[in-house]
């Protein structure tokens, strides 16, 4: 009974400490999901709320443009996922091992963009690429090659949409793989130079191995960011041209903002939310797994 | 084990009913009504917007002049002769681009502005919605007499006014005279203070002569005409374009009637000057603000322009800022040869707050600022609705006469419906799709007219204009 006693004792101090976090946990996170989710099933006003029980969802499916946002936005996981991933293992994977020097300028180069706002480096984009007025528009055409206007092609706009989020993001995933490379033990690398081993051969089977659970991590963090990207398309693109570069996230805010269908908005939370979740738990347990 | 069950459960339930009584407190406090015991004067502070209207408080040469000049001077003037309560305004500049979304971020969570001064077409919809309050009763019989019928006609809604009018912005085409001039086009020059109206013909001609004779010596870079459909900012001249061909736009029950073989002639116009090159490259991803850049750094000879724009572009050459260049107005032409115009009301509204101090102050400040003598004679930094300021400033401003021959080919472009704002967002997607060549002219028109009729129908249903 005195043990018990002194559990509970022990388990209080510890809940206590942790009450604050998890108070605003539950008042910031947990809430809003509850929220969501029941404002989904309503048509609201700005004096009324009506529930309308899945209706919202039937909007949804009923709507072109918001299958195009869900194609679009897969596009974007997966080619910024992967691209970072790649591109950040082949400069981690090069670097690693050089001079303290050189591997911080490395890390300090990548990792410019991602401490700049995300509107700022839109706006540097637009100026780059505003094909009335734009720096690249200008020089083609001082090049006698016409004017280019990536931003109004449907074929370019996700291209040049992934290649700039990518740019902006891959220092953070840098900076991660270069701290776990640093980390993996000395030993594993001098055994592999006793076999003979190349560097292709110590990247392959050493390295990356070593740092699969950094990789699952960064490939987390990068499939949430992605689902709500929506300052680039905001200023680059306005979603267009006709609807080619919308994505969940901005479509979820033209129904709340634009059009004021509150419900509807709610309701592509909630799928952006469900998405987000079977994407995230497989990878999570095998994580939870590795540890 | 129970035990710690049972615990685990108190602390839960604790942490929930801490946040369901911070969840439930009242809000209602709104900005800051607070009463005062002590004698003084009770505190009531209003949130003002405006969307970037006219620099100065008179007059955009006045040094220091900006957006909020005028409405910072108003108030200040305001709460000085104001003495039933102690009275704070905050002004605050809205980009008329993130105008929607901010006042549907804040009526959503409850913290709409009191006051907003902006064009009437692009606040109607609030009315629909319920969010505004009625003015009809701090218009008074001088008011009436001074402001002519037809402005108050575009501020009523049903039985009431919603906001009270101060001025107009008549929405014209802007040229680079220069430019014409080097080009060969000295003939097509209007005089300083007319707006030039050209046949179609003449227009296209000017456009060819500005595409094939500009001197590149001069005007590297340069275009004959301004084209965007990035998104909704100043698509009232693509709602002009629209109706070149003689196409009305809206029928009697306010649907929108885009589709028939005029509606499909003028986006086929569109879509030709774009691939003739007679536009600014890329129309689809350009936006009216790029395009106003472009024509004050004599990228184009032709642009948009409303007397607010064109008065600051002349303020901006007088102090400097810009190039000088010379620059004049032009109608929107027609195949019928009659040309497009159309104006824009300005004026404030009062947001329903739920506070009835607030409501009652923002009344009074509106009242104030639009029938003070002294300001309202800012109106002339546009077209004022005021008889007597236009009497007044007639000779100062030759334009006003040249707006008000004008104002017999007036089109009303919202066409009064409910969900203007939301239809504006179904257009400019068509208008890329039909740039960019995924559409053609008849499916462009054909689907927008389909979206723009879905919408009025559904905002039609949950207006209280209609539904009353």
């Amino acid at each position: 009974m005195k043990l018990r006693n002194q559990s509970i004792k022990e388990s209080l101090t510890g809940y206590l400490f942790i009450s604050p976090q998890m108070l605003i946990f539950l008042v910031f996170l947990v809430y809003p999901i509850f929220e969501g989710i029941r404002l989904s099933l309503y048509q609201i006003n700005y004096t009324s709320e009506k529930f309308v029980g899945l209706d919202n969802y039937v909007t949804l499916f009923n709507d072109p443009i918001f299958f195009k946002a869900l194609l679009n936005t897969v596009v974007f996981v997966v080619f910024i996922v992967v691209l970072t991933v790649g591109f950040a293992l082949f400069v981690s994977s090069a670097v690693f091992d050089k001079n303290a020097k050189y591997v911080s300028f490395i890390r300090g180069s990548y990792y410019v963009p991602v401490m700049v706002s995300m509107v700022v480096m839109s706006m540097v984009w637009s100026f780059l690429l505003n094909p009335a007025n734009g720096l690249i528009s200008y020089f083609s055409q001082e090049m006698n090659l016409g004017t280019v206007n990536l931003l109004g092609k449907t074929t370019t706009v996700l291209p040049v949409i992934i290649f700039v989020t990518f740019a902006t993001n891959v220092g953070q995933a840098i900076i991660l793989y270069i701290a776990a490379m640093v980390g993996v033990p000395k030993d594993l690398f001098e055994a592999a130079e006793v076999d003979g081993a190349n560097r292709w051969h110590v990247i392959t089977k050493i390295l990356i191995p070593s740092v699969s659970s950094t990789t699952i991590y960064i490939a987390i963090i990068n499939i949430i960011a992605v689902l709500k990207i929506f300052v680039v398309i905001q200023l680059l693109t306005g979603g267009g041209p006709n609807n080619a570069s919308v994505t969940l996230m901005y479509y979820l805010y033209n129904n709340a903002f634009k059009y004021n269908q509150l419900g509807v908005a709610s309701a592509v939370g909630v799928i952006m939310f469900l998405i987000t979740l079977l994407l995230s738990v497989p990878q999570l347990r095998a994580l939870i797994k590795d540890m | 084990m129970k035990r710690k069950r049972f615990l685990t459960t108190i602390i839960a339930l604790i942490m929930l009913t801490t946040m369901l009584a911070g969840c439930s407190g009242n809000n209602n406090s709104g900005t800051n009504t607070g009463g005062d015991t002590s004698g003084k004067k009770e505190k009531v502070e209003l949130k003002v917007w405006l969307t970037p209207q006219w620099k100065g408080v008179l007059d955009a040469s006045e040094s220091g002049a900006d957006y909020d000049s005028f409405m910072k001077y108003a108030a200040e003037k305001f709460t000085k002769q104001y003495d039933k309560y102690d009275v704070k305004v905050n002004v605050e500049v809205i980009a008329g681009d993130q105008r929607d979304q901010l006042l549907n971020v804040n009526l959503s969570s409850s913290t709409p502005p009191d006051v907003f001064f902006e064009s009437v077409f692009a606040m109607g919809d609030y009315v629909h919605r319920g969010a505004m309050v009625p003015l009809t009763d701090i218009v008074d019989e001088a008011a009436k007499s001074d402001i002519a019928q037809s402005y108050w006609d575009a501020v009523t809604f049903g039985d009431d006014v919603y906001f009270y009018p101060f001025q107009h912005n008549p929405g014209t085409l802007v040229y680079n005279a220069d430019m014409l001039k080097a080009a060969g086009l000295e003939k097509y020059i209007g005089g300083e203070n007319d707006i030039q109206t050209w046949t179609l013909a003449e227009y296209e001609e000017i456009l060819e002569g500005l595409k094939n004779n500009l001197p590149k010596d001069k005007y590297s870079n340069a275009y004959p005409m301004a084209l965007y459909a990035m998104n909704t900012q100043g698509d009232t001249w693509n709602l002009a374009y629209m109706r070149m061909f003689g196409n009305t736009f809206f029928d009697e029950e306010g649907n929108v009637v885009l589709d028939d073989a005029n509606g499909v002639k003028a986006a086929s116009w569109l879509k030709k000057i774009k691939d003739a090159g007679y536009t600014n490259p890329g129309p689809e991803s350009v936006s009216s603000n790029d395009v106003n850049g472009m024509f004050q750094n004599q990228q184009l000879a032709i642009s948009f322009t409303n007397p607010v724009l064109f008065n600051n572009i002349k303020a901006d050459m007088a102090s400097g800022k810009t190039n000088k260049f010379d620059i004049r107005l032009a109608n929107v032409p027609s195949e019928s040869g009659d040309p497009l115009s159309f104006t824009y009301v300005v004026g404030a509204s009062v947001f329903q707050s739920n506070d009835e101090k607030r409501v009652e102050v923002a009344k009074e400040f509106v009242k104030f600022f639009s029938s003070d003598p002294e300001l309202v004679k800012s109106s002339k930094n546009s077209i004022p609705v005021r008889s007597s300021v236009v009497e007044e400033f007639k000779n100062d401003n030759p334009l006003f006469a040249a707006y008000d021959a004008n104002s017999q080919y007036l089109f009303n472009f919202t066409g009064n419906v409910p969900g203007y704002s939301q239809l504006r967002e179904v257009l400019y997607p068509e208008l890329q799709a039909l740039y960019i060549g995924s559409k053609t002219a008849e499916q462009a028109v054909k689907d927008y007219q389909e979206k723009g009729n879905n919408v009025i129908q559904s905002n039609k249903a949950s207006s209280i204009i209609y539904q009353k």
